[in-house]
């Protein structure tokens, strides 16, 4: 009996070390032959339209990137995992990617109910990972810390939601605002919340605030409210299935005033379904669909992907590899060829490169893309039409 | 009093589309007394059946619905085959057919997934959507259509249970099934043909369900409150799983109005508190007259 008990703790104390070894290499992941990056986000579940699309978008690249020599002078290996959409999942996967895939950086998720909690991972095995389309503003900053090894290149809900408010008021000049959103989804709450704070103190007026729940799919008890109260703009943060039924049950219903919401409307599938109910409404979005490089990056992706419907996850996802690759180079030139994870998360700060979305500046204070403009589009008839790049002064 | 009308009217709307899903429920129940789980996974389906009808063979709405309505009735019938039926012959305990409908619901679910994919699709408009307006109050074409197309199936259902002989077996088998054995009857038939005509009510509430709130395959949350508000009307009553749906799409609908964040906890609330008061349901008497 004693004897087990000493080799148990023998092998404990071997473990230990063993661990102790793996964490005290003191700048993370060392790169091999290959450069290795891991991907996570939802392939299954609710999201999987996203997460799938930015997957697609990424593997494009490496593949393009490996095609052309690799990234500075390496292979590169992408390592993709399901989150299933539960932030349990994307924990298991980036543990994986760090402790034994070894990845020298991690790209997504695309939700940011799944960035926020991986970031004690990240920040033990000093992995650096980039957030894509995470506007939580919790993502890279809590409680006024910012987390080290959390990064990401779209712009956050606090200035998504000034930009809609100040656009609304400002420039389309209107002032009676109803709010909708979805109770039990932390996007959707962190946009009206920033939305009604801009508008108020920009002097609107918020009249009618009424919510429902993920899953739902009447939204007519709640619409026959807001009309009641007469608003001319209808605020609506949140994921183009509900806008969609929310517009169509709104013309049913008789509302008339203009419709408006963030980055979580514009797909195909808005136009399909609620395109007809949506006309002039206002989209706050990431970027002008139609300048010539976003067009090239289309055709790209259709070619690559025919039958696959293209979402800003593309975009996000593709500025998010651009941003990651311009680190490895950049640590590459400096390091005199000896690349580390520890290393590409401090060479993240303050770079500046040029993606379709924008141009993207990482901030070294809030690791977020700095002064990006967001930019206004509307529908017209069956197409997305752009109006204009704004950005919002915030005080 | 308008926006009373107003929500009254959406409150019905709601509520039809329930009352469609929860009579299937019920009806199984009445025969089986367990709860069919896998009749959501009908539902979902028939939704895409029914798109498919539409945008693949073309077809027009009454067509389409037709041709989704039988194929729901084949699929209902060969889920009875499949995963009830071995268990009837070996007499299995209620729970474990309850089990085997989750499995066989789930499986559906993710079959769906697997094949079509996770997408939602949205149908064409079939036919000018507008609404009617009545001073201030509007209701959309297809919820009046819906109505009348729920109602006429209804009423044929209980037609056919109240005038033909099937339907007559098909009552005296919900009394005593080992009785109108004895009695020369059926009961295998017969639970086929109750699966069956559960099935042409999945199917077409699948393809109203499908044209109101587009397809996607976790349709499930709302196919469990059809379920909950056929329990709170009575199981086994149809008049009583119509109530049911009724009232839970109203009292939705109200509490929505009044603090939409609570609707789902109060309208529950209210529906536990009348389970506690009567256990049975609304209209459901625990032996006689189930049908």
């Amino acid at each position: 009996m004693k004897k087990t008990v000493a080799i148990l703790v023998a092998l404990c104390f071997c473990l230990g070390l063993m661990t102790a070894c793996s964490a005290s290499s003191d700048d993370g992941n060392p790169v091999g032959d290959k450069i290795k990056i891991g991907w996570i986000g939802s392939l299954t579940g609710d999201q999987s339209v996203f997460g799938i699309c930015e997957r697609d978008t990424i593997k494009m690249l490496v593949d393009e990137a490996n095609a052309n020599g690799g990234i500075a002078g390496k292979q590169v290996e992408f390592i993709p995992y399901d989150t299933k959409g539960t932030p349990e999942e994307a924990m298991n996967a980036v543990n994986r990617l760090v402790t034994s895939d070894k990845v020298v950086a991690i790209l997504g998720p695309n939700a940011s109910g799944l960035a926020i909690p991986i970031a004690s991972v990240l920040e033990k095995g000093k992995v650096a990972d980039i957030a894509t389309v995470a506007t939580n503003p919790k993502v890279t900053v809590d409680k006024g810390k910012l987390k080290p090894y959390n990064f990401r290149v779209c712009f956050i809900d606090p200035y998504q939601g000034a930009v809609a408010a100040q656009y609304a008021f400002k420039e389309a000049g209107l002032k009676k605002a109803a709010i909708l959103s979805d109770v039990s989804d932390e996007y959707s709450q962190g946009l009206s919340e920033y939305f009604k704070k801009t508008f108020t103190e920009l002097g609107g007026e918020v009249v009618a605030e009424e919510a429902f729940k993920t899953g739902d799919v009447d939204f007519r008890a709640q619409l026959t409210k807001i009309k009641e109260k007469n608003p001319d703009l209808l605020f609506l943060p949140y994921f183009f299935k509900e806008v969609s039924l929310t517009a169509k049950q709104a013309d049913e219903i008789g509302i008339k005033a203009t419709m408006m919401g963030g980055d979580g409307w514009t797909s195909d599938q808005l136009m399909e379904m609620g395109g007809p109910y949506l006309q002039n409404c206002f989209i706050v979005h990431h970027l002008n669909e139609d300048d010539p490089n976003v067009q090239a990056f289309k055709q790209q992706f259709h070619d690559a992907y025919p039958d696959k419907p293209l979402q800003l996850n593309a975009y996000m996802g593709h500025d998010a590899f651009v941003t990651l690759k311009a680190a490895i180079e950049k640590v590459n030139e400096d390091n005199k060829r000896k690349i580390t994870s520890g290393a590409v998360a401090k060479a993240l700060e303050g770079i500046e490169v040029q993606g379709i979305t924008g141009k993207i500046k990482i901030s070294p204070e809030d690791h977020n893309p700095q002064g990006k403009e967001a930019a206004i589009i509307t529908i017209k008839g069956d197409k997305y039409e752009f109006v204009t790049r704004y950005a919002a002064d915030l005080k | 009093m308008n926006q009373f009308l107003q929500q009254l009217i959406n409150g019905v709307s709601i509520g039809s589309i329930y009352a469609l899903m929860a009579v299937g429920y019920s009806l199984v129940y009445s025969i089986m007394n367990f709860s069919n789980f896998a009749h959501g996974g009908v539902i979902m389906l028939s939704a895409y059946i029914g798109y498919y009808a539409v945008t693949l063979l073309g077809l027009s709405f009454l067509p389409a619905l037709l041709v989704t309505a039988l194929a729901a009735t084949a699929i209902a019938g060969i889920i009875e085959r499949l995963a009830y039926r071995p268990l009837r012959q070996r007499n299995a305990p209620t729970l474990y057919f309850i089990i085997s409908a989750m499995g066989m619901s789930i499986l559906l679910e993710n079959l769906v997934i697997a094949t079509i994919g996770p997408q939602f699709k949205t149908y064409p408009i079939l036919f000018q959507e507008t609404t009617i307006n009545l001073g201030n109050l509007s209701v959309s074409k297809l919820d009046i259509l819906m109505l009348i197309i729920s109602a006429i199936s209804l009423i044929l259902l209980v037609l056919f249970l109240n005038k033909t002989r099937a339907g007559l077996a098909v009552r005296a088998a919900t009394y005593n099934a080992r009785a109108s054995q004895l009695m020369g009857v059926n009961v295998d038939g017969i639970i086929f043909l109750v699966f069956a005509l559960g099935g042409a009510l999945a199917g077409i509430a699948g393809v109203f369900f499908g044209m109101k709130y587009t397809v996607y395959a976790q349709a499930g949350v709302i196919t469990n409150k059809a379920f909950i508000a056929a329990v709170f009307g009575g199981l086994g009553s149809l008049p009583g799983a119509i109530l049911g749906s009724i009232l839970l799409g109203v009292i939705e609908t109200f509490v929505a109005a009044a603090k939409s964040q609570f609707r789902d906890l109060i309208a529950f609330v209210i529906l536990i508190a009348v389970l506690v008061i009567r256990p049975s349901g609304i209209m459901g008497k625990s032996s006689e007259d189930k049908a």
